[in-house]
């Protein structure tokens, strides 16, 4: 009995201009943007190996290891899954210096290549986008004359004079629909897959394809929780044009309006004033630093005279000599440090005997700064996290009361490309600077003569670890993903029982 | 005519969809006033104490000499945050809101003997800098739209006039009404037109008085006050709007002569909609951006660095002379001027190249009505690309301004060598610092409309060409 319901509802649906229209429509849309997704993907891995490349061989010049801030530079590789749900990867810079006076975070990544900034103007689009907008649509369109429409016509009358369940003419319904919803989202998809591995810039392993799994069920979700917005807001209606009415209306609102609105009315936009006192906290750690610097060259009785009023730069080396001072003061960020130092290409004999007492001053500066840097950590991580990270969840969790939130978060949960993703990335490179650091440590680099000078042997810099990110496993994405798939699932189970209710005491 | 769209209007004045249109435009338009009460205050405010504090600067050079004034220009130029940024909020957190007045850059120092202080022989003058693209966006919350006038017309109010016009003659013709209305003596072009009028007036009611609320908040809050010419901008911004609702409506009516059920008309018009107005400018900006190569910052440099080794040829060893006499003063002065044409030329090009680049993405976008509608309300709102770009023009109109007037005044010095640039060529009185001409960012509320007219007259035949092809579909039309 089910089965013939299910092949009624099958064909009607399947037999009708909006089914062609749809499965027209969302082809056209997914494959025109893939194509053109999938060329400014290759553009944007073109760009990160050559600036990967231009960074190799600008740190490889550098003789001397103190020379290194912005040379020693990881680049933030574009994810392939990007094409799909772009959600941060564009937006967030792409290249980050690992140096020994400051933690890299997200705010500090730059951004490389030589795009023109100003065509960001423009909105961006992925795959996702185009389901939110084109798939919730056309749910709403294949719902809304579910039931009102053989209200309107009588054949619900006709169907209920059999001895079949209420429920099973609900469940044949939702049934057919679905899988006629399936068609286009599926060959849609499969094209776009198809085009992907046509590209040579991508190569998808087994993890990205249960990725694209995993947003194929999200997908799903989706479409079944508008196609029963629909059907709810046809079994509570007469006629078939108010429930049209009522259907694009809501649509409307969900996915068009409720985002804009919400975050327009609820200012999220990160506040870096309101932290200012943390700013000159780490200011202040600096300005100790700075102090016991110069009260360690008052007692130094060679370099004390020798340094420029107590700045530990210049000593008056004979050789070729420069000097250098690397420095960041951005309140907005809380980043602040200072560094100075010198680089000689040969020191001359009378020098020579101001080597060693150079490289103890400069094992007792590195050491001092590593240690600021990493008490101005505990002051800057949590208030970096209250300025930027809190807001963005914030509005993210106001998203999420709209289907569309909720969606678009799962998506770029499972594409990697959510907040949880990136900060991954800078996590690796935060550890990457602990291993260069541990590096620098073991080999006692930081007090090497080779830290300022070049002339008995130079900077080994293929001796470095190696920087290696490996994207999180499917685990963690799944686990990132599951909140808002539970949550998609739990407001289906919801809307389906309340159209089950709804219909059950309905009378024809 | 008129009984038709009474008829029209008194039917949809009493519909869901009039009462549901009502609710979602107020919620948009309240939503957008409060947001702009919050916001343009703060703006202002900036505004006002960045410009102070590049006034002190030009205050504090005039007061030491002409030559400070001369060698480190005025201050920093800030754009005028405009009162109507609540109809278009054009790309305001990645635009750049200056244009920047750099230091003079020291060309040259030579160490002295006795300490580490060096002393600087070559030392240019002020140069006009254009900043980049405010792309260091620390923020990672989600990226959506900002509700202002261009979201609220461009996308909804063009979804709310199809949903008014989907069922025009297709629900009639479904209902049988239509052969009984055209079973009286009226010509069938009074039919189309009476429909579309009262389809018009039906849209612009909820609209109008969502635009009055928003508006009463605005004028009445005492932080935002606007001028005589805002309010003539915000006319022509409504009558943009009336408009491009004519080009839904025109769309709407056109597909439902040609379609004989209203749920096929509607589904049509869905697409076609979310098609040009959703998926189009974005999909087109993708690839208008990918056409032209980007010019990274390398290329630019090595096209400018050979002209600047010349300059240091042409003018030779006398550059390092530290004899004062006028021959050399002359030689140092026309250095450091070629030098900052040069440098300023070559900036401009390169803000040309990335604004040529912009302009080509606008014109493939604008095959989109919604882009269409944004650029014009962008342009009338003094927002958006080519508000930055007429501000950098004001700035480099006042650059040149600024120079002659140092040139004039150091003339009226008989001491002077009347030499520009150099310490010993020029006057060292100070200034008044009331003489000195100030930077305006004036915008012309007749220049933008004349920039704007070809789009504006785009728009408008968009609505003749569907408006006809609704009139030819329905006169062939069979009922």
């Amino acid at each position: 009995m089910l089965l013939t319901l299910i092949r009624r509802e099958l064909l009607d649906n399947l037999m009708t201009f909006r089914f062609a229209a749809a499965v027209f429509i969302t082809l056209l849309l997914v494959v025109a943007n893939t194509v053109v997704l999938l060329k400014d993907y290759e553009q944007r891995l073109t760009a990160y190996n050559t600036a990967t490349e231009e960074s190799h061989q600008r740190l490889r010049k550098e003789k001397a290891y103190s020379y290194y801030y912005e040379k020693l530079a990881i680049h933030r590789p574009p994810n392939p899954l990007s094409i799909f749900n772009l959600g941060l990867d564009k937006q967030v810079g792409n290249e980050i210096a690992v140096y020994h006076a400051f933690v890299p975070t997200i705010w500090d990544a730059k951004k490389h290549g030589a795009d023109n900034p100003f065509l960001n103007l423009f909105n961006s689009i992925d795959i996702a986008l185009v389901f939110q907008g084109v798939l919730s649509l056309l749910a709403l369109i294949f719902a809304y004359d579910a039931i009102a429409g053989e209200r309107e016509r009588g054949t619900l009358r006709l169907v209920l004079t059999h001895p079949i369940q209420r429920g099973y003419i609900l469940f044949a319904k939702y049934i057919s629909a679905m899988l006629c919803l399936l068609v286009p989202l599926l060959i849609s998809l499969l094209l776009s897959i198809i085009l992907l591995t046509t590209s040579t810039a991508i190569s998808l392993n087994t993890a990205e394809f249960l990725r694209i799994g995993g947003i194929v069920l999200t997908s799903l979700l989706y479409l079944s929780l508008f196609y029963l917005i629909g059907l709810c807001i046809s079994a509570m209606t007469r006629r078939t044009s108010t429930a049209l009415m009522l259907c694009m209306f809501v649509w409307g609102f969900l996915v068009l309006v409720y985002p804009n609105l919400i975050l327009t009315a609820v200012d999220t936009a990160p506040q870096p004033s309101e932290q200012i006192s943390v700013y000159n906290q780490i200011k202040q750690m600096w300005e100790e630093l700075d102090r016991e610097n110069k009260q360690f060259l008052r007692n130094d009785a060679v370099l004390g005279p020798l340094s420029r009023n107590g700045e530990g730069w210049g000593f008056h080396v004979k050789g070729g000599e420069y000097t250098f001072a690397e420095s960041e003061d951005t309140p907005a960020i809380l980043l602040y440090f200072y560094q100075t130092g010198f680089y000689a290409g040969k020191i001359e004999t009378e020098s020579e005997p101001q080597v060693p007492l150079l490289q103890n001053y400069y094992r007792f500066y590195n050491r001092e700064t590593v240690n600021t840097v990493q008490r101005t950590w505990l002051v800057r991580k949590p208030a970096l996290e209250a300025i930027y990270i809190q807001p963005a969840n914030l509005g993210r969790m106001l998203l999420k009361f709209s289907p569309v939130g909720l969606y678009d978060a799962a998506t770029e949960a499972w594409a990697g490309t959510d907040l949880e993703g990136i900060q991954d990335f800078f996590n690796a490179v935060q550890h990457y600077r602990r291993a260069v650091l541990d590096y620098f440590n073991d080999e006692k680099i930081f007090e090497s003569r080779q830290w300022f000078a070049a002339d008995q042997g130079t900077a080994d810099w293929d001796a470095l670890p190696q920087f290696s990110f490996q994207r999180s496993g499917i685990d963690i994405n799944t686990k990132r993903a599951l909140p808002d798939l539970f949550l998609l699932l739990t407001i289906n189970l919801i809307l389906f029982t309340i159209i089950f209710l709804v219909f059950i005491k309905s009378e024809v | 005519m008129w009984h038709i769209t009474k008829r029209e209007i008194y039917d949809n004045l009493n519909s869901l969809r009039f009462a549901l249109t009502i609710v979602l435009l107020l919620a948009l338009m309240v939503t957008n006033a409060v947001r702009h009460l919050r916001e343009h205050p703060k703006r202002v405010q900036r505004y006002q104490s960045a410009v102070t504090e590049s006034l002190n600067h030009l205050t504090d050079r005039a007061d030491d000499s002409l030559y400070k004034l001369a060698q480190y220009g005025p201050g920093n130029f800030y754009k005028k945050p405009s009162p109507l940024h609540f109809c278009a909020n054009g790309g305001e957190p990645i635009l750049p809101d200056t244009v920047e007045v750099d230091e003079p850059i020291v060309f040259g120092t030579i160490g002295t003997d006795d300490s580490y202080e060096e002393k600087v022989v070559l030392h240019g003058i002020w140069t006009l800098s254009y900043p980049d693209a405010n792309l260091q966006n620390k923020d990672v919350g989600p990226d959506v739209s900002q509700v202002d006038w261009a979201f609220i017309i461009g996308y909804i109010l063009s979804l709310i006039a199809l949903l008014f016009t989907f069922d025009a003659f297709s629900g009639e013709r479904e209902h049988g009404t239509l052969r009984l209305m055209l079973a009286n003596a009226i010509p069938r072009h009074t039919v189309l037109i009476g429909k579309f009028l009262g389809a018009l007036v039906s849209v612009s009611i909820p609209f109008m008085l969502a635009v009055l609320v928003n508006l009463l908040l605005i004028s009445t809050a005492n932080t935002v006050h606007l001028t005589a010419e805002a309010w003539g901008r915000l006319g022509i911004i409504f009558l943009l709007a009336l408009l491009y609702t004519s080009l839904f409506l025109a769309l709407g009516l056109l597909v439902s002569t040609r379609v004989q059920r209203s749920a096929v008309s509607l589904m049509i018009l869905l697409l076609t909609w979310v098609t040009f107005v959703v998926f189009m400018p974005s999909t087109l900006a993708a690839i208008a951006s990918s056409f032209s190569p980007a010019r990274s910052f390398d290329e630019f440099w090595q096209q400018r660095n050979p002209a600047q080794e010349d300059l240091w040829d042409k003018y030779g060893n006398r550059l390092w002379s530290e004899e004062s006499d006028a021959e050399t003063l002359r030689a140092k002065s026309g250095f450091y001027t070629e030098h900052v044409e040069r440098s300023e030329r070559w900036r401009e090009e390169r803000l040309k190249y990335r604004a040529s680049q912009v302009h080509r993405a606008h014109a493939i976008t604008s095959i989109s009505p919604a882009t269409l509608l944004q650029h014009l309300i962008e342009a009338f709102a003094g927002t958006g690309f080519e508000r930055h770009l007429q501000f950098v023009e004001n700035t480099q109109r006042y650059a040149r301004q600024f120079r002659e007037f140092i040139v004039d005044t150091d003339r009226g010095d008989p001491e002077s060598l009347h030499i520009i640039g150099v310490r010993e060529g020029m006057s060292q009185k100070p200034v008044s610092s009331a003489g000195v001409p100030r930077f305006e960012d004036t915008l012309s509320l007749s220049k933008d409309f004349n920039a704007r007219a070809i789009e504006i007259l785009m728009l408008a035949l968009f609505v003749v060409v569907l408006l006809s092809g609704a009139y030819l579909a329905f006169v062939r039309a069979e009922i």
